[in-house]
């Protein structure tokens, strides 16, 4: 209604600045009270402090708007017809500049004291010894463990291996009902590309440790458990990358094969398949290259492989063993980083 | 009447944003004739064309094909209609991975089965068709390159192959030449009069340059801000109503 007629990126905009003007007041505010712990535990009460942050900054962002303000959500969010007409502010003498630079700021201030970071602990004297130490050590491989090693690194890159061969076939369809420009047709597209890109987003923000956890406990502790864990994290984000590739291809294909009247599946594998083949081929080789290097993780739970192998010698304070099986990792890590950027290179 | 192939009424056409861009166009397509389009960038023109063969949906008013008001149909209807006004673009609009051979085989999707055609099983009168249109455009030699090798001018000819093994009986093209330079425009413009005089396609066609609108055009249309304002001969735009179309101060461009 302020703004003209773009309600939905009005709503954006307004969402965005409430948000980020009521952290930077609530960070103000734990900056200057500097609550002790059992304050900050005191769940209730900092909803209600957050709640106050919140509607105090609901009133500035509206204010702002009657004022004309251009703040940092109108910015990012107002429809590209706007941000055509008017003039252009530098980011120094804006007020989204402003915005951006204390939300940014308070952000990085916040992030260090959280973190603890210090540099006297990264400096100290012993604590660099005993780093010095465990490195030298890996640096002195212990060779007589080499076969079984060995062994163990087959199992594991069979098991990276099937999990993305598997997960292959069921991302590729997944994503054209995840991208957005394929889905947004109709009423029913919307629902579907809506609920799969939750499930994906939810299943993708769960590690692969966590899915070895509860697969281990399914199937039992293993390798089996260990690429069932792999498989599910592997769908979710080659679904993604794959969907959001297909939401860039060029229309121009498109529009050529519509044009023929040839139907949705047709132009679908004629115009828009040609366009995401070799991405999709180089994303399933980086993703197997990352499945590899996962499944080494996977181990810390039991997945099997080299993983398992690597955590058993750790647990020891092996460090000597440890260092045989980084090197032998190392190696097929970088032969398949090789080997990928090769294959990707002459299917250009 | 009955040699109108094509009737537009009305035509009005408002984007999700708010932009009109056709306001009340009319005008009639007689059967076998060349009719080309002009007017400024953003008059309309393409908008125009994509709702002739339904890849935008008009807000308003009504285009007769052959009688049957074709503005609101819907699903296999409209693929039906597409295969009959086959269309050609500025940027060719060809799919680059594929061979050239491929991407005039594309032109009879519709005529095969969808199973048949994600396995690429086309038939053999569908090779044969596409090789014999390669020919008529010059470019069967080329038939097995990659599409993303050959220039802009021969992409189009591709363009044109493609369109003419939908067997249509309109051919729509949008600013065919406006990405060729001038001896390869003449090429293109060239193949486009042989597919109208030869095989009986109508087309329809926008275009830039009034020097190519007289050499070509049996009709013109000129669009001005979504609204027809000239329907006529090519010889009769004269200078006044060149600006007219284009504005004041406006220079015609030749190209030879």
């Amino acid at each position: 209604m302020l703004w003209g007629n773009s309600m939905k990126e009005n709503v954006k905009a307004r969402f965005f600045d409430v948000t980020s003007i009521g952290y930077i007041f609530m960070m103000l505010i734990v900056a200057i009270v500097q609550p002790g712990e059992d304050v900050l535990l005191d769940l209730g009460q900092n909803s209600l402090v957050a709640l106050l942050c919140f509607v105090v900054a609901l009133v500035l962002v509206v204010m702002l708007e009657k004022a004309k303000v251009k703040t940092l959500g109108r910015l990012i969010f107002e429809p590209a017809h706007k941000k055509a007409q008017g003039q252009k502010k530098g980011m120094l003498q804006s007020f989204w500049g402003a915005q951006l630079s204390v939300f940014f700021l308070i952000t990085l201030i916040a992030s260090l004291i959280v973190t603890e970071f210090s540099f006297y602990e990264l400096s100290s004297q012993k604590g660099f010894e005993g780093a010095k130490r465990i490195f030298s050590a890996m640096f002195t491989p212990n060779l007589s463990i080499l076969p079984q090693g060995v062994l163990a690194i087959v199992q594991t890159i069979f098991m990276a291996f099937l999990a993305t061969a598997i997960a292959v076939p069921v991302s590729f369809i997944l994503s054209f009902l995840c991208a957005s420009n394929i889905m947004n047709k109709s009423a029913m597209g919307v629902i579907v590309y809506t609920v799969l890109r939750i499930i994906m987003n939810v299943t993708r923000s769960i590690e692969p440790l966590i899915w070895a956890i509860i697969f281990s406990v399914w199937v039992g502790i293993g390798p089996f458990a260990g690429m069932l864990a792999l498989m599910i994290h592997t769908v979710a984000s080659l679904t993604k990358q794959y969907s959001e590739q297909i939401e860039c291809v060029e229309d121009g294909p498109v529009e050529g094969i519509q044009s023929t009247g040839a139907n949705a599946l047709q132009v679908i594998w004629f115009a828009i398949v040609p366009q995401i083949v070799l991405p999709f081929i180089s994303f399933t080789i980086f993703r197997w290259d990352i499945n590899v290097r996962m499944a080494t993780i996977i181990g810390l739970v039991g997945g099997g492989g080299i993983g398992t192998m690597l955590m058993n010698y750790q647990g020891q304070a092996l460090w000597h063993e440890v260092g045989t099986l980084g090197l032998l990792i190392i190696a097929v890590v970088w032969a398949m980083d090789v080997a990928s950027a090769q294959i990707r290179e002459a299917l250009k | 009447m009955s040699n109108n192939i094509l009737s537009v009424k009305n035509l009005e056409k408002t984007y999700a944003n708010g932009v009109q861009a056709l306001k009340g166009v009319s005008f009639d397509v007689k059967k076998g004739e060349f009719l080309v389009i002009i007017g400024l960038s953003g008059s309309g023109k393409s908008t125009l064309l994509r709702c002739l063969n339904r890849l935008h949906e008009p807000t308003g008013g009504e285009i007769l094909f052959h009688g049957k008001n074709t503005a609101h149909i819907k699903g296999s209807e409209v693929r039906n209609l597409r295969s009959k006004i086959a269309m050609i673009f500025q940027h060719f609009n060809l799919v680059d991975r594929h061979t050239v051979m491929s991407n005039v085989m594309m032109g009879s999707l519709h005529s095969t089965g969808t199973f048949q055609s994600l396995l690429g099983l086309f038939s053999d009168k569908a090779k044969e068709q596409a090789l014999k249109y390669l020919k008529l455009v010059g470019i069967a030699d080329k038939a097995n390159y990659r599409a993303s090798q050959l220039s802009g001018g021969q992409k189009q000819r591709v363009a044109i192959a493609r369109a003419l093994a939908q067997h249509p009986e309109v051919l729509l093209a949008d600013e065919p030449v406006a990405s060729l330079d001038p001896a390869t425009c003449h090429t293109v413009m060239d193949y486009l009069e042989k597919v109208n005089k030869e095989l009986g396609i109508t087309i329809v066609c926008n275009l830039h340059f009034l020097s190519l609108v007289r050499r070509y055009a049996t009709r013109v249309i000129a669009l001005k801000g979504g609204q027809v304002i000239y329907d006529g001969e090519p010889k009769n735009i004269d200078n006044a109503w060149f600006e007219k179309i284009y504005g004041e101060g406006a220079k015609e461009v030749h190209i030879n």
